[in-house]
């Protein structure tokens, strides 16, 4: 295509992790209970495009609100799983909120700089 | 009578043929443009109080599973219509967290409008 090769925009989606937004409020990931069910509804379905590396849920730390606190950072071992799953998961449902899905770079998941 | 364990709720996710209110909020889901983190949650933010908008709209506000919580001990009106019915509380829920983020919205979004349907909740419910 026209598009393609497009310097950075190119980079990013060649990214092998992905950030899912609007999932789960801050509420939510307190109860240990909760957090591990979470973490497993999400990691049996984003498995399903492909092996992932980790999953990480950030979870608040005390009354303060930290950036990554209510997004989902998931690392695949090929960025065309990340690809097939931006495609499968966006729009899609969890707990009754549509989930958003963007790339994240893969430097700033392994420093977990969210 | 057993004493019931910790159920399981069931899985969370949903098709993306049942999100009605994605459909008619017209927001885009999958975001390729490059954002910074402070972007992103002002798009999360305002993705969230357009959804919710739109499922007050329709009426999408009881899940179709709602088996699982019980009922509270139903309330009555000076009429003697019952007010706690499972859609009252449901909408309350939803109403209750777009304050929280219209607030949130008007505070830290430059130029924030909040949804032509939205009203400030009066302080002289019950």
């Amino acid at each position: 295509s026209i598009l393609a090769g497009s310097g950075a925009q190119d980079d990013h989606r060649r990214s092998r992790v992905l950030c899912l937004l609007n999932m789960v409020t801050h509420e939510e990931l307190i109860n240990d209970a909760d957090y591990k069910e979470i973490k497993e509804d999400i990691y049996e379905e984003c498995e399903k495009y492909g092996p992932i590396v980790e999953l990480k849920i950030p979870r608040p730390a005390g009354a303060r609100t930290s950036t990554g606190v209510g997004k989902i950072y998931i690392k695949y071992e090929e960025p065309e799983s990340a690809q097939r799953a931006i495609k499968a998961l966006a729009g899609r449902q969890f707990s009754r909120r549509t989930v958003v899905v963007t790339e994240f770079p893969e430097e700033s998941f392994d420093v977990e700089a969210w | 009578s057993e004493v019931p364990q910790r159920r399981r709720k069931r899985n969370r996710w949903g098709d993306a043929s049942e999100n009605k209110a994605a459909g008619l909020m017209g927001l885009p889901t999958a975001i390729h443009a490059v954002m910074t983190s402070e972007q992103l949650d002002a798009y999360t933010l305002h993705l969230r109080i357009e959804e919710i908008t739109q499922k007050l709209k329709i009426n999408d506000v009881v899940p179709a599973d709602d088996d699982r919580s019980p009922s509270p001990a139903p309330q009555y009106d000076n009429f003697g219509r019952r007010v706690n019915t499972r859609e009252y509380r449901y909408r309350k829920k939803l109403e209750d967290e777009r304050h929280k983020l219209v607030d949130q919205a008007m505070k830290t979004l430059n130029n924030y409008h909040p949804p032509p349907d939205y009203r400030r909740p009066t302080k002289t419910q019950e």
